[in-house]
């Protein structure tokens, strides 16, 4: 297997996805003669030309509803929205048009898009760059919501979500984006709906996604090296669909649970995966599932205050510290 | 007014029958509450009330079976209220106004559901067995049922003090180590020669089974937990009774008229209150690496009753004369009989007094009753030879026998006390002052 990065397996994978069907095609600000703020559509306007990789105006309204229309003729646009903060400028063309026409037209024409954004803080972008706002999204049935943590995932993601026939919001993180590693070869897919246990573990179950998922798995899998604690981890990969039973059946095995997100707390990922967890495992609880996630406020630019709000690993191994069942302690 | 009719509670239901009613008639009614149970082809479903108001007529009677459609009640205002009797309007009719419904089953299930969350969420909101609420994660209470664990004898160590899993595996393994303790009646052997030893099971074949009074139970418990804990010695000594005897005599002549009775007893029970004021440590408790030496010296007296046993206290019997020790001690032994002392009678013992001396029994050892230091065991006074002057003379001696509790109480420290109970009731004037 080669080790690639994050940024890089989502170039090819567009790349690959381009080749493979003439009916994809990219869309977005600056994606094309500037290769992309984050440099993910590197080198596609030279290969594909300005037809497939479509240099638009600062109007997401407007290209997102082009994207829709160019969808339910039969095409697969891949739009990219420069960061998630500016999705808020497209959500009637999302949640009116692209999660409801398949319904609303009585089956007539599916909606095959992706929109693809980058979110999350820690880069000093301030309170209106820097958000997660994935639960708005998981929210709207019709829509699919999927967050990878990793280069393999982002890329089996990523096929599954342009060869799917349903609006899917693509959704990455600007941390995550140099994080490298190893990709299978071939052309292989990951079914949404399908959560991953990337480290097991006995003690408790951290339930996380995206970047944040990675985090969970870097502590857990220092806290088994330095012999504390074993904890199992699970990497949702897709928010909706849910893969309730790979959560439910961890937090089965180890009875007590933390949902550690990058959102902010109230409403957030966390309070589904909770609900869902007490609804299918009450009787394996053995703690109430606590949830670690970010201070509830607009994120400030000030570096000092701006780790002080979002969550992180130290929050994270408090929260495991707090929750490990005395018996398991060494 | 409103008429209930039998409703449809599945596609393929004809009739259905009453199985029970949950409002009387006059009873008032809320929109929503459940009025009857009924059984149909599929299962016992729950009937809600459309109306509130009262439950004037119920039309159909517990079970009786009706089609749907037909009327089974009548909710007004009370005017109408008919207990009984002839139905009024037994007239069926399509199931039109169907009340709404919910299978018994699942309404059970989710008020159980509820109040397990309370039992997560308030300390006393919910009630558990025994009416006493206990704080358990779900997973604990699942595995206390799997393991047949009652859970007032696990203690918590979660957060506000819940059960968790961890007390239950604690509680499971120290139970597995308590067994293995414990010598398991092993099956009996085909051949005993060579067997191991195990203490047989026993046999209840041929026998009567009497479940324990409560007090029972006590004492059995105390007492097991008195001999596995307290480390009991004996030390024993023979009192010469014949000069208290004497002095007994006199003052029950010269106390007839107020119909007052000393007994031996109540004169063993001065001599070791004032010998106790001498010796503190019998009068006291180990407790936690500590001698705790009470001030006050009050005498517990084991009263033989049908049923067991009980130990009523004398308080201060060392500053009490013995007239009032001879009418407490009366007082509190048909108390025992009757079942009539009350908890502060029984509370409070520093010192115990065991007397067999009328069961004519020649010597004998007692139980320490914790968390006392001591217990007097008194046999029978007899008449006997003893020498004086190297002459063998008839005296009344009483045998003695004082269990101690090693922790507190060494051999000289009893031998002593022992000599000083001597000295007072062979000096029984000394009893008086």
């Amino acid at each position: 297997m080669a080790e690639v990065s994050f940024r890089q397996a989502l170039n090819d994978t567009l790349r690959e996805e381009m080749l493979r069907d003439e009916n994809v095609f990219i869309m977005g600000e600056e994606i094309g003669n500037f290769e992309g703020s984050y440099k993910i559509t590197a080198g596609l306007l030279k290969e594909f030309g300005p037809k497939r990789v479509v240099d638009t105006p600062i109007a997401e309204n407007g290209f997102v509803g082009m994207a829709v229309g160019a969808a339910m003729l039969g095409l697969r646009p891949v739009v990219e929205i420069m960061t998630f903060n500016f999705i808020a400028l497209a959500i009637d063309e999302i949640l009116n048009h692209a999660a409801k026409i398949y319904y609303m037209f009585g089956g007539q024409t599916p909606v095959p898009m992706v929109i693809r954004t980058p979110g999350g803080g820690g880069q000093q972008l301030s309170a209106t760059h820097s958000q997660n706002l994935e639960a708005w999204f998981a929210h709207i049935p019709g829509l699919q919501v999927v967050a990878p943590s990793t280069p393999s995932d982002a890329k089996g993601l990523l096929r599954t979500a342009i060869r799917n026939n349903n609006p899917v919001l693509f959704l990455e993180h600007l941390a995550l984006y140099n994080h490298k590693g190893e990709v299978p070869e071939g052309d292989y897919t990951i079914p949404f709906g399908r959560a991953e246990v990337t480290k097991e573990g006995k003690d408790l179950t951290v339930i996380s996604y995206s970047r944040k998922a990675a985090i969970a798995h870097e502590v857990a899998s220092r806290l088994e090296r330095e012999n504390k604690l074993s904890v199992e981890v699970v990497d949702l990969r897709s928010l909706r669909p849910l893969d309730r039973e790979t959560l439910v059946n961890s937090v089965k095995k180890t009875g007590r649970a933390i949902v550690f997100e990058e959102d902010w707390r109230s409403y957030g990922i966390g309070a589904e995966i909770v609900a869902t967890v007490q609804e299918d495992a009450f009787d394996y609880l053995d703690a109430p599932i606590k949830r670690v996630a970010s201070v509830e406020v607009p994120l400030p630019y000030s570096k000092p205050l701006e780790l002080a709000a979002l969550t992180g690993a130290p929050e994270l191994e408090d929260a495991i510290n707090a929750l490990a069942p005395r018996r398991r302690r060494r | 007014m409103a008429e209930v009719n039998m409703p449809r509670l599945s596609d393929t239901m004809q009739e259905g029958t009453i199985t029970r009613w949950f409002k009387q008639v006059g009873d008032e009614v809320k929109r929503g509450d459940v009025l009857a149970e009924v059984e149909t082809d599929k299962a016992n479903m729950e009937v809600e009330s459309y109306d509130s108001g009262i439950l004037e007529q119920v039309v159909v009677q517990e079970g009786e079976t009706v089609p749907i459609g037909q009327v089974i009640a009548i909710i007004g205002s009370g005017m109408g209220t008919h207990k009984g009797g002839e139905p009024k309007v037994p007239v069926a009719k399509p199931a039109g106004q169907t009340p709404a419904v919910t299978p018994a089953s699942h309404q059970g299930a989710a008020v159980g559901q509820l109040s397990a969350f309370a039992g997560i969420l308030t300390q006393q909101n919910s009630v558990g067995t025994n009416g006493i609420f206990i704080k358990a994660s779900p997973l604990a209470r699942r595995m206390a049922e799997e393991h047949s664990i009652d859970l007032f004898q696990v203690k918590g160590t979660g957060p506000g003090g819940r059960i968790v899993r961890d007390d239950i595996e604690d509680f499971i393994e120290q139970r597995a180590i308590s067994l293995a303790a414990v010598p398991q009646p092993l099956p009996q052997p085909v051949q005993p020669v060579g067997a191991a030893p195990g203490i047989p099971e026993v046999s209840t074949a041929d026998a009567d089974i009497v479940t324990l009074t409560s007090m029972q139970k006590t004492i059995a418990c105390r007492l097991t937990e008195s001999k596995q804990t307290v480390p009991h010695f004996y030390i024993g000594n023979e009192i010469d009774m014949t000069e208290v005897l004497k002095l007994r005599q006199e003052l029950n002549v010269a106390l007839t008229e107020e119909g007052i009775k000393i007994s031996v007893n109540d004169l063993i029970i001065k001599a070791c209150a004032l010998a106790l004021e001498k010796f503190s440590e019998v009068n006291g408790s180990y407790k936690d690496g500590q001698f705790v030496l009470h001030k006050r010296i009050n005498i517990g007296i084991a009263v033989d009753i049908p049923s067991g046993l009980v130990v009523p206290v004398i308080r201060d019997a060392n500053t009490k004369g013995l007239r009032v020790i001879a009418c407490e001690a009366r007082s509190l032994a048909a108390k025992a009989q009757t079942g009539k002392l009350t908890p502060a009678e029984l509370d409070g013992g520093t010192f115990s007094i065991s007397n067999l001396g009328m069961m004519d029994v020649t010597d004998f050892v007692a139980v320490i009753n914790p968390p006392q230091a001591a217990i007097l065991a008194v046999a029978a006074t007899r008449k006997t030879f003893v020498p004086v002057d190297d002459q063998p003379v008839i005296r009344e001696i009483m045998h003695v026998t004082l269990s101690a509790d090693h922790r507190i109480l060494y051999g000289a420290t009893v031998a002593r006390f022992l000599k000083e109970v001597k000295h007072l009731l062979q000096n029984p004037f000394l009893l008086l002052v």
